[in-house]
């Protein structure tokens, strides 16, 4: 099984995306999302920086369903629609259960392309211990797999103690990294059976355009 | 004191008070909702009741009892014991707050009055508590329930991957588990719970496939399994088989409308229904298989050419992504091909469990079913399990 997206071919259902901050990491997730949508995947953005409704202007005609983490947890309680469920980040279960039933509505209707971004892994680590984040996502990710999607996790490089990064790629065999030299900005894939070199991308607008 | 679940209350009876009662929860279910429901059909009988909060505001959770119906400020009987908004850094103006919901003995001190005052003490999220606070929480747990001679205490516990010390120590921490778990197949299909242990009565374990409707909360259905297969394969000879009872509408030896059977299996209730072989009734299969939680081919076994329709019948019913299995029929004849052969003749994947059975006598056709339910529910987290 292969996703194929900007000349990529991942090989792993569950993906890390690591760079340091600013490096372009919730564009390309949103890339990502937008492209394989329009190809007709089913697509689940997780949210734990922006509010659904932020997500999805950045992503206009394009059908994609929104786990909310913020608006809940700082915002005063809002509604959900049939594509936006909201959810405390406090809320590991929740979360869980809301993507899982966006999965149920995707396998129902027939569709069996699905993409998730979880956009970010960094900001559950600042509420809960790396320890209850891992329970999460060994659960998240065997999901991912068995269901046979493919899933964007980012994380802030420099943020997390070494161990806690080392651990999290025991779960996400495939790693997106990101890297800006000041003047450039540049990725690579590295799964077990893959690795690939440097190559340069550029930020035009909401687009990331490889250079 | 009543759990206020179907089928629950009639096996349990009263919850005596001093007891703790735990909902164990797949966490790919939607399972929070039986602590609410708990807590608010005995808000509705006047006692006081008091809903521990972790993993959302005070404002969400009621909005979350509302999306059940239930609006639970209309009760003077009913208040939250905050351990949320401090950890956000938000206000709280509720009857009981914890100021820093990560120090345990300022938790202690807070549940120690709310234990006191109340008749029943809910935890919204007793993993949660135990994964911010770590696993002395336990050692804090096992006070309030000491304390707790008047009041119950009953929690939601997500099941994450925890070492098996910490699901034990749960377990044996609660006089009462109730597990709440998720059919697997590729997605959670269906939902089901059942006793994992009581000490106060005696019941055999029982489990009951449950629907969350909104508003409404939870509703036990009883779960359809499809038989299907080409013309004269044995469907209505295995229904009849595997059920207790069963009714058939047949006209000159073939089924013209449904095969309907009851079977108790493993504590389930689960409802039968074979289909017509006829193609002029194919219709009815794609109705069905929308309904249905799996489906049971039978094939005649001295027929590989009805194959291609048998084929042809599966996707009909399985085109929404239900898990089957393979009856491998007549296997008392001599033709009978065995079923590595049908595997291959039908080009069916490794993982499809074929199952060689005699309809006419009975034979192999729990197999067929216990094969069935394994693929449906096997595949969960950690649930507690053991010492029950
Ligand atoms: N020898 C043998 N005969 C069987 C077996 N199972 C069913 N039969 C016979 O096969 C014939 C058809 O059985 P049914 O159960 O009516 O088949 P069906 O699939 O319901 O048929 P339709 O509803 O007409 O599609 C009957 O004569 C059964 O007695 C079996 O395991 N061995
Ligand atoms: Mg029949």
């Amino acid at each position: 099984m292969m996703i194929k997206f900007l000349g990529l071919d991942v090989d792993a259902n569950n993906v890390m995306v690591l760079g340091p901050p600013l490096s372009g990491k919730s564009i390309l997730v949103r890339n990502i999302v937008y492209e394989k949508v329009l190809e007709g995947f089913g697509g689940i953005y997780v949210t734990t920086k922006d509010t659904a409704e932020d997500v999805l202007r950045t992503m206009e005609d394009v059908d994609v369903k929104v786990v909310d983490c913020v608006s809940k947890t700082i915002f005063s309680d809002a509604p959900d629609t049939e594509n936006i469920k909201r959810v405390s980040i406090m809320d590991l279960t929740g979360i869980s259960v809301r993507i899982n039933a966006f999965l149920e509505e995707f396998w129902k209707s027939g569709r069996r392309d699905v993409v998730m971004v979880f956009d970010s892994v960094s900001t559950v680590l600042m509420y809960l211990n790396p320890q209850m984040v891992f329970r999460f996502l060994h659960v998240l990710t065997n999901r991912m797999k068995s269901f046979g999607a493919f899933a964007f996790y980012t994380v802030d490089e420099g943020m997390h103690d070494e161990k806690v990064v080392a651990m999290l790629k025991q779960l996400l065999s495939g790693v997106i990294e990101l890297r800006d030299d000041g003047n450039s900005r540049f990725f690579r894939y590295i799964s077990p059976s893959k690795r690939m070199e440097w190559r340069r991308f550029d930020i035009e607008g909401r687009e990331v355009v490889i250079s | 004191m009543r759990l206020g679940i179907p089928v629950l209350d009639e096996l349990l009876g009263r919850v005596p008070r001093g007891k703790t009662v735990t909902y164990s929860i797949d966490p790919e279910v939607e399972g929070d909702v039986f602590g609410m429901q708990t807590l608010y059909m005995n808000l509705e009988e006047g006692y006081e009741c008091a809903y521990v909060t972790s993993t959302m505001s005070p404002e969400s959770i009621r909005n979350r009892f509302k999306e059940f119906g239930w609006s639970v400020d209309d009760f003077k009987n009913f208040s939250i014991v905050d351990l949320y908004s401090r950890y956000v850094g938000a206000i709280s103006k509720e009857r009981y707050v914890v100021e820093d919901p990560t120090n345990l003995k300022e938790i202690d001190r807070i549940m120690s009055r709310a234990i006191e005052e109340n008749d029943l003490i809910v935890f919204g999220s007793l993993s949660t508590i135990l994964d911010v606070c770590g696993n002395e929480t336990l050692d804090y747990f096992e006070e309030w329930k000491d304390l707790s001679k008047k009041c119950v205490i009953v929690s939601n516990f997500t099941v994450w991957p925890y070492p098996n010390e910490v699901l034990g120590r749960v377990m044996d921490l609660s006089n009462a588990v109730i597990n709440i778990g998720g059919i697997h197949h590729r997605v959670v299909l269906g939902h089901y719970y059942g006793i994992l242990k009581v000490d106060w009565t005696d019941v055999r374990g029982r489990a009951v496939l449950f629907k969350v409707i909104k508003p409404g909360g939870v509703r036990a259905y009883i779960p359809k399994i499809l038989v299907t297969g080409p013309f004269n394969a044995g469907k209505t000879t295995f229904v009849h088989a595997i059920s207790k009872e069963a009714i058939s509408v047949d006209r000159l030896g073939t089924t013209v409308a449904l095969d309907h059977g009851k079977v108790e299996y493993k504590g389930f209730t689960i409802d039968i229904f074979g289909t017509p072989g006829q193609e002029r009734f194919d219709p009815i299969l794609r109705v069905l298989g929308g309904e249905a939680l799996g489906v049971i081919l039978v094939v005649d076994s001295t027929k590989p050419e009805t194959f291609p329709r048998a084929k042809q019948m599966l996707e009909k019913t399985t085109k929404f992504g239900l898990p089957y299995v393979i009856a491998a029929n007549k296997q008392d004849q001599p033709k009978a091909l065995k079923p590595d052969e049908i595997r291959r003749l039908m080009c069916l994947p490794d993982d499809v469990p074929i199952i060689p059975t005699v309809a006419t006598e009975g034979k192999g056709v729990y197999e067929v079913l216990d094969a069935l339910i394994s693929l449906l529910i096997g595949g969960g987290y950690g649930k507690l399990e053991g010492k029950a």
